[in-house]
């Protein structure tokens, strides 16, 4: 394995880990770190692929990567926490993050076996069931968690899955820069615009605490 | 006389419903109306004035036209135009309004240019976008009443919507690495080999697009957003919204060679079956007329997609139930609309006697309620006929009678709700009879007379284009 080999394959466990460690977290703040680090990841994991191979793409993905979901995403999820408090924990969850861990890593294993059986054949660089596996295990975290803040974080991890299979086997697909500013601009919306209307319309955190104060 | 260029009709088609998008954000309400009404009608003639010249071809490396692409511009901006048209009445009803009038007809009309996008385009990349482009467009639509459970709808819908995208995506990811290009034309033209790839990826898009389609189990968003939506905004995502969505896959799985690999083809029809049975059987316990109206729509996409499933003469079905029920439907969310607007309920056991309240709503209603369920002589009747046909010509007697039960089942469960919302004995201690509001009901009986125009096959230029367009994505006529 050359050395660009290495690089990919290392930042790649690291995204799998990260994306595990989000399904075993009921805590909010924590989890909003953990995305942060994940498209950290992928930032670098794509600032070396745009080093290696020169590509312009590659270095747009990567600066949107950075500047959208390490930083003003987890910094506007962060504020909503700092404003309420209620929303630092999800409802039900302690108990039942031993359960998402095992399903996540369950999934993971046969999302991998079902990758090898169907698309290993036109995908056989190592590490590319990668972002096959990121994406079930974002599908899981929408699937499983109800806070909204949650549900945002397992809405960047499918688009960090998403940016990652790109990068990793389909750089010449057409117009991928301007799909990836799409999801980042639906990613945008959703925190920036439907979070705060959330806020303005439920009201007081004694109305919502409904269903999220608990836990 | 002179001749046309199509283009010219297709640059309309974009032109006017992005521009009535911007120039309805002008500071004074009337005149944001106006715009965005003259730009829905031009949208709506350019539509019409595509299928009477029956316009098909390429233009430039990413737009195009077809016959099947031409029936479902007319299908979107019919009802883009006649919910614009509703909406001022609807607009005055709403107390608190989240959005300005003119913001709400901005957003209106970019929800509309992006359906039409999805339409025009030929690339499978930019028709994801377009795809991607109503959620964000319509996303903030349904907060206009300003109600905690139309946040919670709103936030539902964008965050389904946009993972089964994203799986959209993936699917696509997966076809330019096996193909080399999303061009559709090229695809459609000379359709790849039949591999595991290739079969995964139109499985996957049938899973992502099927998400914003409505089907089972994935459809939990559907609901919620048509039901907390405006009426003039449900009319579209119910009537237009899921079709199109259900287009973008079809230009995906049209890519298959026809028969249709088996592994696919029984993936699709299990996804319609059980949507339709399952939407069939939820909407019996529902108490709000408009959650209502809302199964009934993922009753009507599962029929529509095992017409898809099933091909030849029951995918012409399919196309023909699609157009009817986009009309009727939308007829019955503008009288939904009026019966909120009066009676300020959505609940089906706190309305009752219209026939004396809102005689010409009522009216409407129960003709928009037996259209949407498949009574004849509306076109949806038809379509869901030659759906059966179709399924016992394939020697697939199960899957007419899943068809049968579906459709008898959602026919009662609609019509006697609904019935009883008519003909009910007025609730005790209701004194006050809410007055028809303004003529907004004229629309439905617009739209039903359209609905009721396929049935008996009288609209020349759709009828053949429908027919084309069943033939061009490898169904077979009666």
């Amino acid at each position: 394995m050359d050395s660009s080999a290495e690089v990919v394959a290392l930042v790649g466990v690291g995204i799998l880990l990260t994306a595990l460690y989000l399904q075993s977290e009921s805590f909010v703040d924590p989890l909003i770190r953990a995305i942060a680090l994940q498209s950290l990841l992928l930032g670098v994991l794509l600032g070396w692929l745009a080093w290696t191979e020169h590509s312009v793409d590659l270095a747009i993905l990567a600066a949107l990567a950075v500047a959208v979901r390490v930083l003003f995403i987890p910094y506007v999820l962060r504020r909503q926490i700092r404003a309420f408090r209620w929303r630092v924990r999800e409802l039900h969850a302690a108990h039942r993050v031993t359960g998402h861990a095992l399903a996540a890593v369950v999934l993971a294993i046969v999302a991998w076996f079902v990758f090898q059986e169907t698309l290993a054949s036109i995908f056989p660089e190592p590490g590319a069931a990668l972002p096959f596996i990121l994406l079930v295990e974002g599908l899981l975290m929408l699937a499983t968690r109800s806070n909204t803040i949650v549900q945002v974080i397992g809405y960047l991890e499918e688009e960090n899955a998403v940016v990652y299979a790109g990068a990793l086997f389909a750089q010449a697909f057409p117009l991928f820069v301007e799909v990836v500013v799409f999801l980042d601009v639906l990613g945008v919306v959703l925190v920036g615009v439907i979070l705060s209307i959330q806020r303005d319309v439920i009201g007081t955190p004694e109305e919502s605490a409904l269903e999220e104060l608990a836990g | 006389m002179i001749a046309i260029d199509p283009s010219v009709w297709l640059f309309l088609l974009l032109v006017a419903p992005s521009a009535a998008a911007i120039l309805s954000l002008v500071p004074n309400a009337r005149v944001s109306e106006g715009v965005a009404r003259a730009g829905s009608l031009i949208a709506f003639a350019a539509s019409v004035a595509v299928l009477v010249v029956n316009a098909s071809g390429v233009w430039g490396p990413y737009l195009g036209l077809d016959s099947l692409s031409d029936v479902f511009l007319f299908m979107v901006t019919g009802v883009y135009a006649a919910s614009i048209w509703y909406s001022r009445g609807y607009l005055r009803s709403v107390s608190r309004p989240f959005l300005t009038p003119q913001v709400y007809y901005g957003l209106l009309s970019a929800f509309a240019f992006a359906m039409i996008f999805v339409l025009v385009v030929t690339d499978l990349g930019l028709m994801w976008i377009g795809v991607e482009a109503t959620t964000v467009a319509s996303a903030l639509l349904i907060v206009l009443e300003r109600k905690p459970a139309s946040v919670e709808a709103a936030w539902r819908y964008t965050l389904i919507a946009s993972a089964g995208l994203t799986i959209a995506l993936f699917a696509l990811l997966l076809l330019y690495t096996a193909t080399g290009t999303l061009d559709g034309v090229r695809l459609a033209a000379s359709p790849p080999a039949v591999t595991l790839p290739i079969e995964m990826a139109v499985a996957l898009a049938l899973v992502g697009y099927g998400t914003k389609v409505g089907l089972f189990p994935m459809h939990t968003w559907l609901p919620d957003a048509h039901s907390e939506a405006p009426s003039p905004v449900s009319a579209m995502f119910s009537g237009v919204l899921l079709p199109t969505a259900l287009y973008a896959f079809l230009r995906v799985y049209r890519i298959l060679p026809t028969p249709v690999p088996a592994l696919v083809s029984n993936l699709v029809l299990a996804f319609g079956v059980v949507t339709a049975l399952v939407a069939a059987f939820l909407l019996q316990r529902q108490r709000s007329f408009k959650r209502l109206l809302a199964y009934s729509s993922m009753e009507v996409m599962g029929l529509a997609v095992i017409g898809i499933a099933l091909g030849g003469v029951a995918l012409y079905g399919a196309l023909i139930l699609l157009v009817a029920h986009a009309f009727a439907k939308s007829a019955a969310f503008y009288c939904a609309g009026n019966v909120l607007r009066t009676t300020r309920t959505t609940r089906i056991d706190e309305v009752r006697d219209l026939r004396t309240s809102l005689p010409w709503t009522g009216a409407a209603w129960i003709g928009s309620a037996a259209a949407v369920t498949g009574a004849p002589p509306f076109g949806t009747f038809l379509g869901e006929l030659l759906i059966v046909v179709g399924a016992l010509a394939a020697g697939l007697v199960w899957v007419a009678g899943v068809v049968v039960v579906a459709v008898l089942v959602a026919f009662l469960g609609v019509n006697s709700q609904i019935g009883r919302m008519v003909f009910g004995e007025a609730v005790p201690g209701s004194s006050a009879v809410p007055r028809e509001p303004d003529s907004g009901y004229a629309l439905a009986y617009v739209n039903l007379a359209v609905a009721v125009a396929i049935g008996v096959a009288t609209l020349p230029y759709l009828s053949e284009a429908l027919r084309a367009a069943a033939v061009f994505l490898g169904g077979a006529l009666p």
